[in-house]
């Protein structure tokens, strides 16, 4: 851009650009303003309605309740050793198997690369997956919460992108001194590796973190059953009271309370759902600005044509 | 008939013993590939082995191989099935819906954020545009269902406040589509527009100042350079989301229906859930999955071929 002066057509169409991004970020993060607001209000009290920006009766109730509650506790300790467990192993494993593929010269790479490019394509899709599952034994264990989300292809084509780029000359100079494959790997490919390390750490914590799908369907013991997985029976259990009870009448919903909820008595469904939406939500939007920097070059990277 | 004469005795064996010198120089990073392998075989090679129930009246006691065949019954069963074009409908429908409204969206996003001059308000609004990618689908239909809500959500609390009568929103079959839409848009924008931002970082500003001394105005620079030289991604992009028309987005859609938009909601992926898991039709459900990953995958090569043919633009 010139030091150019701004037209007043210039003016009028960056107004108007800004308006509209200011409009869409506001979009993007009310409704969590608006969650925060609701969770930390007393639930009956917000069922007047009318609460928009900040808590009108404030109380922590609702926060203590969700924390007191065994199997919400016992829902977040499943969520954060699954995430933990499976960051750490997919993050090394997938950059074993990156750095593997980013060897040059290696013989039969070509297959092997297409060995698992394939599997981005074609896959033998749900029921063979469960019968799988099934066969292993690993259904309603903490394995089928783990074992099946160690690798994805896509990540390891980011880090590969990225070793790529690592000069050749480096490692090389370290083999000839006597250096193993494995120490190459550790103490010079893995250092230099911090920023694509971080950022597939991110999508694979973030991933295993919101996944539902798993403790829904692989799942049936309650006491293994992940955070996000939890949130959803709490919100179909909801979504089915407002289906039976004619009018919608929130206190009805209160009486159908299942046995769940049941034990939670004191605060309202509604408001445990909303705090239970920000305990879900708060390490996410903790993590990932800081993170920000690093992500943007490896979708750059990722994305680059092989 | 090849002249044989010329070859050096021994020259066979010793290209041979290169070659193997060459993989035993390599074995470590063999090794490296060994846990890869493994896993790879297990979680995705032997699902795709698994598909043969699709043509098996499977029993679990007999196991895959030992199931009596039942050849293309399962898929006549699907194709004669009054659903199936229901399936197939709404399926199609929602890929189109958000093809056509939420494709052009990360573009615009990444054009608009281009256009703002301050470093620092710009990463302030992409960060805040990432924000809805990184909460799971649970998070965001929680928000839909209470802000859409008939007892006290936010809209129908303003409307109460206007004198208008409660909708219930996420209960109407008509609303369906366009809630689909919005909130899919609302989540994947600015994750979406990454990828053309970090094209538009790649343009030579060369190119702009050459057009400024031309008298090029904004529009005639956006549609002569910038959109010129996003073409490649925005081909690479359609590459995938055209091949991906039978991906309605099962998350979404699950978390999203309810008995009430069931005409309009039931898609592929959530029809063979409910078949295979819940109504325990393994071999049905099967079959419907390998229907829909046959298409796809068709669809994928011809779509990648296709492009690379007039555009030289492809994924492999």
């Amino acid at each position: 851009m010139g030091a150019r002066r701004l037209t007043p057509a210039d003016r009028i169409y960056m107004s108007l650009n800004y308006t509209v991004l200011f409009v869409f970020c506001v979009t993007a993060l009310y409704p969590f303003i608006y969650f925060l607001a609701l969770s930390f209000n007393d639930g009956y009290d917000a069922m007047k309605g009318g609460i928009y920006l900040y808590p009108r009766v404030f109380t922590l109730e609702n926060y203590i309740k969700a924390f007191n509650n065994p199997l919400i506790l016992n829902s977040f300790f499943i969520s954060i050793s699954r995430t933990l467990v499976v960051t750490v192993f997919s993050v090394l494993l997938t950059a074993l198997l990156a750095y593997a593929l980013s060897r040059k010269g290696l013989p039969g790479r070509k297959y092997i690369v297409f060995f698992f490019f394939f599997t981005t394509l074609f896959s033998g899709g749900l029921i063979p997956t469960f019968i799988l599952f099934r066969q292993l034994q690993i259904l309603d264990t903490f394995w089928v919460l783990v074992l099946p989300s160690l690798y994805n292809f896509f990540n390891a084509i980011i880090m590969k992108t990225f070793f790529d780029g690592i000069p050749e000359g480096l490692s090389e100079s370290a083999r000839i001194d006597g250096a193993s494959e494995l120490s190459v790997f550790a103490r010079i490919v893995m250092p230099l590796s911090m920023p694509v390390l971080a950022t597939i750490a991110l999508f694979v914590g973030v991933g295993v973190w919101n996944d539902w799908f798993t403790g829904q369907f692989f799942i049936q013991n309650e006491n293994l059953q992940p955070a996000a997985t939890f949130l959803n029976k709490m919100i179909s259990e909801a979504s089915f009271q407002s289906m039976t009870s004619s009018s919608g009448n929130s206190g009805s919903a209160i009486q159908n309370m299942t046995e769940t909820q049941m034990e939670l008595r004191g605060v309202t469904p509604e408001a445990l759902r909303m705090t239970f939406v920000i305990i879900i939500t708060t390490p996410i939007i903790c993590v990932y600005p800081f993170l920000q920097k690093y992500f943007v070059k490896g979708v750059l990277v990722g994305s680059l044509k092989e | 008939m090849m002249p044989r004469g010329v070859i050096i005795p021994g020259f066979e064996q010793v290209r041979r013993n290169k070659k193997f010198a060459k993989i035993w120089y390599f074995r470590h990073i063999y090794l490296f590939l060994l846990p890869a392998i493994v896993w790879f075989l297990v979680f995705a090679y032997y699902p795709m082995y698994g598909i043969l129930i699709a043509f098996k009246d499977f029993k679990y006691n007999l196991g895959i191989l030992g199931s009596p065949w039942a050849g293309f019954k399962f898929f006549e069963q699907f194709l004669n099935d009054s659903s199936f074009y229901d399936v197939l409908r709404n399926t199609l429908s929602i890929s189109a819906l958000k093809l056509i409204f939420g494709f052009p969206a990360p573009l615009i996003l990444a054009l608009m954020l281009n256009g703002v001059m301050h470093e620092r308000i710009k990463k302030v609004f992409q960060t805040i545009s990432y924000l809805p990618h990184f909460v799971s689908w649970v998070v965001v239909v929680t928000l839909m269902q209470k802000i859409l809500s008939p007892n006290v959500g936010l809209v129908n609390d303003i409307r109460y406040q206007m004198g208008l009568d409660p909708i219930f929103f996420m209960g109407m079959p008509s609303l369906f589509y366009p809630l689909v839409v919005i909130s899919d848009i609302w989540k994947g924008v600015g994750w979406g527009s990454i990828i053309y931002l970090a094209a538009l970082t790649n343009i030579d500003p060369h190119l702009y100042e050459a057009a400024e001394i031309d008298g090029a105005g904004r529009w005639s620079k956006l549609f002569k350079i910038t959109l010129p030289c996003l073409t490649p991604t925005i081909g690479i992009l359609l590459i995938f989301s055209l091949s991906g028309i039978l991906n309605a987005g099962f998350d979404q859609i699950w978390l999203m229906q309810s008995p009430s938009t069931l005409s309009v909601s039931e898609i592929l992926d959530t029809y063979v859930l409910k078949t295979g898991l819940q109504q325990g039709q393994l071999a049905y459900s099967t079959a419907i999955g390998l229907f829909k990953s046959a298409i796809s995958l068709i669809l994928i090569v011809a779509v990648n071929n296709i492009s690379r043919r007039v555009s030289d633009v492809s994924l492999w």
